[in-house]
């Protein structure tokens, strides 16, 4: 049949189509001749990754898909096409929301890096391990994709059973044919190319199926981990810039120009807005609750004061308190309730007091406290045995809390309507100062703020480990390590140590880190900023904050001040002290190294002058031995020795040091002097800036030693310490633990459990997900083979041809 | 492809050894070797019926069909790729619950711990992606079907006829589970017609439908060709809804699987069996797992909706919003004629053909 139709239309002359020719009915007749319509169907390009434009052309073809379907008059396709859009929809919004609940800037982003690694690895999968690899070696390219007569545009050999290889041209086929190796001379090659192209489609399609479920999970799991570590720099560095630029504009507070400041100033101000309008609905809607506790509490945190500081936040609670009236109790009043409740002599002591000026002044004010605080006083010194301090307290606060319960029990209560005008008038005139101190502490937060992605914690661990890589450690030792087994750290601190060039990398890289979180946090750039900052901002905020809390603002403010720079100061002190311990200890161990030619180290000719000096009793022999075994110990007390070791003078805990040993190791190892950092350094930087990062060093040798080597004889209190040593400047336990630092065994056992569980879990997956891909890879070799039917018309012609 | 009917006789023990489920004994005639619609069976048995269609793909889809698609077999179809799918789902669901998961183990206790938080979270969230994507179609399905009687799953049983393959002329008859509707193109409508299941006529399927669409089907001869378009119309919508509902429960699943009452539920058994030990000799009762697991999921689900961390709440409401909107207005659309003025409804009383015109017949 179609023999004969084809001859009818092949011997018809051609000639254009009139008007009635386009009739449907028309080509159904003699006349018309049937025949195929034009086929408009073709091959698309092949790409690893689409454009932007097959990206927004999909897209807008999906929402025409999504408008047609509403209406109930999409096709399968559309369907189809539906089903991914609505995936990505999904993902989107699940992103968005863990996106918002991830309290940390590094989590959000990882939220939506993981779904796009995630469909990014469903999507590279099979044409990096499969297709590509298939398409090189057999020439069938898997991915084809064609667009067909309507327009829509679809996989080629999606449907193993319905397979439009017609849209190959003749060269593609002979392309194929020849990767292949199928027969030149067979019958019908071009068909036998088309199906081996078909079946080689169909597995590996299988391959694809069978392996893409591991893959996507494990390509985005593991780029996720090693996209973690410059993200969260990334974030670092964004957060220290920020945090940078909105304090100076509230120090240096300028008209808002460019259109990202404007953008910037017009979300701040919405924001604010927003907050405002919270709070009025909160008033609204508590208006006739009765103030009490919890709600002090509720209302003071919407001062914007959870910002800023706790003292911030106290003054504000204790000023919303004293908005609440008191209630005034008399003489008599006071005493009937104090009746029963107290001793009896206590209600005689009030009675003699009663017209007492301070009495009379705290009665009229209802100053419960002050009354308590006269009365218990007055009761103290009628008694024979004086009470001590804390019962002192305990029987003011008896008292006092009596009073204020007659107090509450006879006052009307005070709702929040009734003092709202007040309440206002507080939150307008510390709002500003609030806000602003929230973008200091931001600023703070920033560099020093005990949480991830701050500017310190990514500094520790990069200081921490480029330590531990330098200690070049095999899978078993770190895990040893990690484990809290550290013998062999020291044998690895001394082959460092006598590697000039090893040790010239790492005390580099450490002094260069250290000089880079000076920067950052430094006292001259950082606390006094932040000293420097919060001054300002007490300035600006100083006539609106004393009309809201009266004259206590100002000392409110100083206290504020202290407190903000003090946390920042005290933060940034225990990681340096850390940082400066690992390069003290390298350091020593460096000077511990023996020189050649039998001389002794560095280190154990200064333990012996020491030596020589606070014990000239010890005999020549003695003395070596002595040195040999503080040497040791020195080592020890670099690794491991704690702030308790300090206030025991090491006396305990296998150091067992006598007080001349003390003071020899403690003199040795804290000399930056003849330390060759300085020399090692100038190697690589200029001599000023090598002088600045040594100088820092010893600025924290010189602290140390001040405050804690040198520290009195074996008192473990500060008083004591001042009276037997005379030094006027005090500290405290934590200034000397900040200066002791983490020792640097803990410190290395935590970086080395990080590694190890990030080692670990590396290999796992990372191994998992070669295995995969060689496996994927492998069995690719054995897709596109001939199959039996091939070789039986191989066979068959090469027999006709002979 | 044209087969005798000795081939189908023979074929018909095969097929009798494949279909599990039925009653032993019972004969079957050659009719049953045709494609035939699950109807009865999914109304009688509709858990066992699900449970046979997706245990018999699921088997298929690790064993029989990897085979055949490896092996570049000229009976592998379309199907049997679909079916496939099922493999990628549940190995990369496993494999996302092993990468939170498997390593924690070998992490020292504190970091087990903070690992293992979260990995159970992360399992949760697999299992809860499933779950929520496959109970939440039925929101907007089962209406569909209660109002119109259109069951856009409805299940029918398709004889595949496979050509030889490698000497195998004998067990060429298998069998797949398609859905009536999975085409919304070529929609299934010839097991539709005498189908004793909905009626004495030919078009009963059509008529009954069309009652419950309010078309008055006694005026009509032929009251497939008017039911026809307008239940395409509906299974269109009810896939759209369906679909782009199912994705946002799907979140708002993982969503509930990341609150925080989740880290303190105990799934080692050995540890449940230890803590019940521990509270019965403290004379108190343990929660089995169920209520265990129910207590916890009420709690996340609060703590989703209510989370004391203001944007989180509010995301999480939108969230939920979201889905339960898209659910509600697949409700919507598809249980409420818009175009009923517009005329995607024929006019019951207008011929399907103009008689004023000239035909042409071909």
């Amino acid at each position: 049949m179609a023999n004969v139709l084809n001859s009818i239309i092949a011997n018809q002359p051609i000639k254009p189509a009139k008007k009635q020719e386009q009739n449907a009915a028309y080509a159904f007749t003699s006349e018309g001749k049937i025949k195929p319509m034009k086929d408009k169907g073709r091959l698309l390009p092949s790409k690893i990754f689409d454009t932007p434009i097959d990206i927004a052309k999909d897209l807008k073809g999906d929402i025409v898909s999504l408008g047609k379907a509403a209406k109930g008059k999409a096709n399968d396709h559309e369907l189809g096409r539906i089903n991914d859009l609505a995936m990505k929809i999904g993902s989107v919004a699940l992103a968005s929301y863990l996106f918002v609940k991830n309290p940390f800037k590094l989590n959000k982003a990882m939220e939506f890096i993981g779904a796009g690694t995630f469909f990014a690895g469903m999507s590279l999968w099979p044409k990096l391990t499969i297709q590509a690899p298939l398409k090189a070696r057999t020439g069938v390219d898997v991915h084809q994709k064609y667009i067909d007569s309507q327009g829509r545009k679809k996989m080629l050999f999606q449907d193993p059973q319905y397979v439009l290889t017609d849209l190959y041209s003749k060269e593609d086929v002979d392309k194929m044919g020849k990767k292949l190796g199928v027969a030149e001379d067979i019958p019908d090659r071009d068909n036998v190319i088309k199906q081996r192209a078909q079946k080689t489609a169909l597995q590996a399609n299988t391959l694809w199926m069978m392996t893409a479920g591991p893959a996507s999970p494990l390509i985005s799991a593991i780029a996720c981990n090693r996209l973690e570590q410059p993200v969260n720099t990334l974030i670092e560095q964004t957060n220290l810039r920020s945090s940078k630029e909105k304090l100076n504009s509230v120090i240096n507070p300028s008209e808002k120009t460019g259109v990202i400041n404007k953008v910037k100033g017009f979300f701040s101000d919405a924001a604010q807005k927003a907050d405002n309008a919270a709070f009025e609905r909160y008033l609204a809607k508590n208006k006739d609750k009765v103030v009490d506790e919890a709600m002090i509490k509720e209302l003071s945190a919407k001062f914007g004061a959870k910002a800023g500081s706790e003292t911030l936040q106290k003054g504000i609670t204790e000023k919303l308190l004293s908005l609440i009236p008191k209630q005034i109790l008399g003489d008599e009043a006071i005493k009937t309730a104090l009746t029963g409740q107290v001793d009896d002599a206590v209600i005689a002591a009030f009675t003699g007091l009663k017209d007492n000026k301070i009495m009379q002044d705290a009665i009229a004010a209802g100053d419960a406290d002050k009354i308590a605080q006269v009365l218990t006083n007055a009761y103290n010194k009628s008694l024979v045995d004086k009470m001590d301090k804390a019962t002192r307290a305990q029987t003011k606060d008896k008292i006092a809390k009596v009073i204020k319960q007659a107090q509450a029990k006879s006052k009307p209560n005070t709702t929040l309507g009734s003092i709202e005008g007040s309440v206002k008038a507080l939150r307008t005139s510390v709002s500003g100062y609030a806000s602003n101190h929230a973008k200091l502490n931001k600023f703070i937060s920033a560099r020093v703020g005990d949480q991830p992605n701050t500017f310190i914690a990514n500094q520790w661990d990069r200081v921490c480990n480029s330590f531990i890589k330098a200690l070049d450690l095999d899978a078993k030792e770190l895990e040893a390590l990690s484990k809290g087994k550290f013998d062999k750290i020291a044998s690895k601190l001394d082959d460092i140590a006598a590697d000039d060039a090893k040790y010239d990398k790492l005390i580099t890289k450490l002094m260069k880190l250290i000089g880079d979180y000076e920067t950052q946090t430094g006292a001259k750039s950082f606390s006094s900023a932040v000293a420097d900052a919060s001054g300002k901002i007490s300035a600006g905020s100083k006539d609106a904050m004393k009309a809201g809390l009266g004259e206590g603002a100002e000392k409110l403010m100083k206290d504020i001040t202290v407190e903000v720079t003090e946390h920042a100061a005290n933060r940034a002190a225990g990681a340096r002290s850390s940082f400066y311990r690992l390069v003290q200890t390298l350091d020593v161990f460096r000077r511990a190294v023996p020189a050649k030619d039998n001389v002794p180290s560095q280190l154990a000719q200064q333990l012996e002058a020491s030596l020589r000096e606070n014990a000239p009793d010890l005999a020549d022999d003695a003395l070596k031995a002595t040195v040999d075994k503080l040497v040791k110990i020195s080592k020890k007390v670099m690794l491991s020795a704690g702030s308790t070791d300090y206030v025991e003078k090491l006396t305990t805990q296998g150091y067992g040091l006598s007080t001349a040993e003390y003071k020899a190791v403690m003199s040795a190892l804290f000399d930056v002097n003849n330390s060759s950092i300085k020399t090692t350094l100038e190697k690589s930087m200029s001599a000023e800036r090598a002088g600045k990062l040594v100088g820092g060093l010893k600025a924290y040798q010189d602290d140390f030693m001040e405050k804690v080597a040198n520290w009195g004889n074996y008192m473990t209190s500060d008083l004591g310490r001042r009276v037997v040593t005379g030094a006027t400047s005090s500290q405290n336990a934590k200034e000397r633990a900040n200066l002791v630092a983490k020792p640097v065994t803990s410190l290395l056992e935590e970086t080395a459990k990080k590694k190890f569980n990030s080692n670990k879990w590396f290999k796992i997956f990372g191994i998992s997900l070669a295995v995969l891909s060689a496996v994927t890879l492998a069995a690719g070799l054995l897709l596109g083979r001939k199959g039996e039917t091939e070789k039986q018309v191989e066979a068959e012609s090469k027999k006709i041809n002979g | 492809m044209v087969y005798s009917i000795g081939v189908q006789s023979q074929n018909i023990n095969r097929y009798k050894s494949v279909s599990f489920g039925k009653k032993e004994g019972k004969e079957k005639s050659v009719c049953e070797n045709h494609d035939a619609l699950m109807y009865e069976e999914k109304k009688k048995r509709p858990i066992s019926t699900a449970l046979k269609i997706n245990g018999d793909k699921l088997v298929n889809a690790f064993t029989t069909y990897p085979k055949k698609g490896l092996k570049g077999s000229k009976n592998a179809n379309f199907y049997e790729y679909l079916t496939m799918g099922t493999v990628p789902y549940l190995a990369g669901s496993a494999t996302m619950i092993a990468v939170f998961n498997l390593a924690s183990k070998f992490f020292d206790t504190p970091a087990a711990k903070n690992a293992s938080k979260l990995g159970k979270k992360m399992g949760l969230g697999v299992a809860m992606y499933g779950v929520a994507k496959t109970v939440s179609k039925k929101l907007v399905e089962t209406p569909v079907n209660l109002k119109y009687g259109i069951d856009v799953n409805l299940p029918y049983k398709k004889i595949i006829h496979e050509l030889p393959e490698k000497g195998n002329t004998d067990n060429l008859v298998a069998h797949e589970y398609h859905k009536a509707y999975e085409s919304v193109d070529f929609p299934r409508w010839d097991l539709f017609y005498n189908n004793e299941n909905f009626g004495p006529d030919r078009n009963s399927y059509f008529e009954k439908v069309g009652k419950k669409m309010g078309i008055d089907v006694e005026d009509l001869e032929h009251a497939d060709q008017k039911v026809k378009p307008l239940i395409r119309e509906k299974v269109v919508k009810t896939r759209l809804f369906s679909t782009l509902s199912s994705y946002l429960w799907a979140a708002t699943g993982v969503g509930i699987a990341m609150q925080s009452p989740w880290e303190k539920l105990v799934l080692n058994p050995k540890t449940r069996i230890n803590n019940a030990k521990l509270l019965k000799e403290a004379g108190l009762k343990a929660d089995n797992f169920v209520v265990d697991f129910g207590k916890k999921f009420v709690e996340s689900c609060k703590q989703f909706v209510n989370n004391p961390s203001k944007p989180t709440k509010y995301a999480g409401r939108a969230l939920l919003g979201a889905a339960v909107g898209m659910t509600l207005l697949g409700n919507f659309a598809t249980l409420f004629d818009f175009n009923k003025d517009k005329g995607s409804k024929v006019n019951a009383s207008s011929p399907l053909i103009d008689e004023s015109k000239e035909k042409v017949v071909c």
